[in-house]
């Protein structure tokens, strides 16, 4: 093989994403220049025994070249930054959106979200931001608050596994209605919003959220058929 | 002397190149109804990119160990008669997927050509056909989304046995909130001990029970001490390893049964219309499904309150645990779990050994360097929907199922390696594996707790009834012209051993026999 196949693709190399092009476009080369040093043929090599003549310290090295570019990563996990801090951006507060001030019956909107269930009414009940583990261990000891509307940033079922059964609603900025935590109200029968846009919510607000509108379907999430129901502030 | 060895054929690369293409069809359209799933707690998009690596290197000689034993169609008729992580989630998407996203991945860093590995890909798309077909022998189909999105496992006389015996309930009744409460918490707990992944419930159906009533069939696996080590010393309590809970629903059409085992209803799924329901156990050794507590609603309400209970306190427990691991540790946990997704196959097969399914192959721990949370996020975001890395763009008058664009999620194999025999065989045999986790307890079963080697054991020295040579192959398209044959009737009889309406009726029985067993 005289020339690598990424060499030739027809119909472009470029990744979307700028790590993923950053990391291929570092570990092409790396794979190039081992693949020249090695005098074997492409099956000797590829696989079988030498299997690209790539170690955990090169692919090391693939990372550190990225992060001594100045560039910094965004974090998922909790435990990444906390372990590596250096490594990642601050992790991102809340996903803020511009609130409609309008006072209406004693309330006002400060947010959208996908509902995961209609129900017969709307639920009301006070903010709780729950963002870390932390934050979750304390209400393992002490108790979650009665009547709390848990704000999460995590769709995931796992966060809060020991808590959830407890909030009186769910908004969650992220995820759809397919997502673990959706799931889980639904089982719980536990009101809930996914993929909420909010703003100007601080903790302790009474809330409103308007779980009696229509749920957003899977057949929406597919045609990308926006259907969402209100956050209210009580005011 | 050693055997021959057999050239690549056109026609195996014809069938393994749609074989791919199927599986990049569909897994578009799961993946895009949802959005990556993100934890605060597991660095989930960097495990599962390590589990597909893991399952790239190690999967093919592992396939091939179990074969060794017994064929993939056999595991196959095993899995249809219980519930156990041989599932539609499992076999149907996740063995051929898992697989092709970590050649896919390699491919993409220059580390592979779709040319590489070939007999291994052949191998492993043809294990997943064989397993399928057998499977889901009943409905006949390979996949849930090539019947339209449904899976109906099941036979006869099993859902005959359902129908017989689930207990009615309404909504409000202690057997309605008990049970409520069990699915709840039970899937709570499948979320945090599968490491935020949801293969630990699966659902089937649905199933037509009359009257504007569908039954599905849900069933929550790995749920006792077994080949997560994490859960030593968590579910140790806890006295069944897999349930299987069968529900009558009104009022609701199960309209998508996916193949990630998940559906889809209209009008939404509520708890408040599931009219009947049971509780089962099963595995290897149980010989199909053993009813638990079934004898009357309150027995069922009082052991549904008794497991809820046990999966809480195991739920706290278990948070914690993990709410203490570093990263490395959620990173390989998640990332086995994911990988080890075809570990009950060994088992049936009765040659699991922990090393070959709880450990990273060194060959994947190299690329963990690279796993930090965006890359991760990333290149699954665009591996899995966006379909935008090098490899997966085609020519410009493509227009991929589900998407209109020209872009596909596997590549194929090819056929011009036929002529210039430059391609590569097989990934090898694997490589060193290592863990963070070790085992301490042994495996939870219906026989008690055994240790590795007594499982073994007792799996290869048991055959089920359903599987013996004399009742294996009779289906229901047999029973319909010959449900007075001794082999069937024998066969009717054994599933209906266990039931309390239906025990030695045997096999002529209709829906109308069984409405009036149930109302006498």
């Amino acid at each position: 093989m005289k020339r690598f196949q990424w060499d030739q693709n027809k119909f472009g190399l470029e990744e979307s994403t700028p790590t993923s092009r950053a990391f291929h476009h570092s570990i092409r080369a790396l794979v190039r220049e081992r693949f020249e040093a090695s005098g074997l043929e492409w099956k000797d090599f590829v696989l079988a025994g030498s299997n690209c003549g790539l170690s955990e310290s090169d692919f090391r090295s693939v990372e550190a070249k990225l992060l001594a570019s100045g560039y910094r990563f965004d974090v998922s996990a909790t435990i990444s930054a906390k372990e590596e801090p250096e490594k990642y951006k601050a992790m991102k507060g809340q996903h803020e959106r511009t609130v409609n001030a309008e006072i209406k019956d004693g309330r006002m909107e400060v947010g959208v979200g996908d509902n995961v269930v209609t129900y017969p009414a709307s639920v009301k009940g006070s903010a709780l931001y729950v963002h870390t583990t932390d934050e979750v261990m304390a209400m393992v000891m002490e108790g979650v608050p009665p009547g709390s509307i848990a704000i999460i940033d995590d769709s995931g079922g796992t966060l809060t596994a020991p808590i959830l059964e407890h909030f009186a609603g769910v908004i969650c900025m992220g995820g759809s209605v397919r997502s673990h935590l959706g799931i889980l109200c639904r089982e719980y029968g536990i009101p809930c919003f996914m993929n909420a846009k909010i703003g100007g919510i601080n903790n302790g607000d009474r809330l409103e959220i308007n779980c009696a509108a229509p749920a957003r379907s899977a057949v929406d999430c597919q045609k990308g058929i926006e259907r969402t129901a209100e956050i209210w502030k009580l005011v | 002397m050693e055997a021959v060895k057999k050239p690549v054929t056109y026609a195996q690369l014809l069938e393994t190149n749609n074989l791919m293409q199927i599986n990049s069809d569909e897994s578009y359209w799961l993946c895009v109804t949802r959005t990556t799933q993100e934890s605060k707690l597991f660095p989930v998009s960097p495990y599962m990119m390590l589990s597909y690596a893991n399952a790239f290197y190690r999967w093919p000689s592992l396939l091939r160990k179990i074969e060794s034993r017994m064929s993939m169609e056999e595991c196959g008729d095993r899995a249809r008669n219980m519930g156990t992580k041989t599932d539609t989630l499992t076999m149907g998407w996740t063995l051929p997927c898992f697989y092709l996203l970590g050649r896919e991945w390699l491919i993409n860093m220059g580390m592979l050509r779709p040319e590489d590995a070939v007999e291994d890909v052949i191998y492993v798309m043809d294990c997943w056909k064989r397993m399928q077909l057998s499977y889901h022998r009943n409905d006949g189909h390979i996949t849930n989304s090539q019947y339209g999105h449904r899976s109906q496992l099941m036979p006869e006389r099993q859902l005959q046995v359902f129908e017989a015996d689930l207990h009615d309930m309404t909504p409000g009744d202690a057997l309605h909130v008990a049970s409520s409460k069990f699915m709840a918490t039970v899937s709570q707990y499948q979320f945090l001990s599968h490491c935020e992944c949801r293969i630990g419930i699966c659902n089937q159906g649905p199933y037509s029970f009359g009257e504007g009533r569908e039954l599905i069939v849900r069933d929550f696996m790995d749920l006792g001490v077994g080949d997560y080590p994490w859960l030593d010393g968590v579910a140790d309590k806890f006295p069944f390893h897999n349930l299987t809970v069968p529900m009558v629903v009104k009022d609701t059409h199960f309209e998508l049964m996916d193949d990630w085992g998940s559906f889809e209803s209209k009008p939404e799924f509520r708890a408040e219309n599931i009219v009947r329901i049971g509780l089962y156990t099963s595995d290897l050794l149980s010989d199909s499904y053993v009813p638990v507590a079934m004898e009357s609603p309150q027995a069922l309400a009082a052991k549904f309150t008794e497991l809820t209970r046990l999966i809480s306190d195991a739920n706290q427990v278990l948070w914690k645990k993990i709410a203490g691991w570093s990263r490395a540790e959620m990173l390989e946990a998640g990332a086995l779990v994911y990988y080890n997704i075809l570990k009950d196959v060994a088992h049936i097969a009765g040659v699991y050994e922990q090393s070959d399914w709880m450990e990273i192959d060194e060959r994947a721990q190299r690329l963990v360097p690279l796993l930090n949370d965006e890359y991760g996020r990333d290149v699954l975001t665009e591996l899995v929907g966006l379909l935008t890395l090098p490899s997966q763009v085609c020519n410009d008058y493509t227009m991929a199922m589900h998407k209109n664009t020209n872009h596909r999620m596997y590549s194929p194999i090819p056929y011009t390696i036929l002529n210039t025999g430059d391609y590569t065989a097989t990934s090898g045999p694997l490589g060193k594996g290592s863990s963070l986790f070790k085992k301490t307890t042994g495996w939870r079963t219906t026989r008690g707790v055994l240790d590795q080697e007594s499982y073994n054991k007792a799996v290869r020295e048991f055959t089920p009834t359903a599987c013996t040579p004399e009742a294996r192959f009779i289906d229901d398209s047999w029973v319909k012209y010959h449900h007075k044959d001794a082999n069937v009737e024998a066969l009717y009889r054994h599933t209906q051993t266990r039931s309390p309406r239906l025990a030695n009726k045997g096999a002529s029985l209709k829906r109308e026999d069984i409405t009036k067993l149930r109302n006498g």
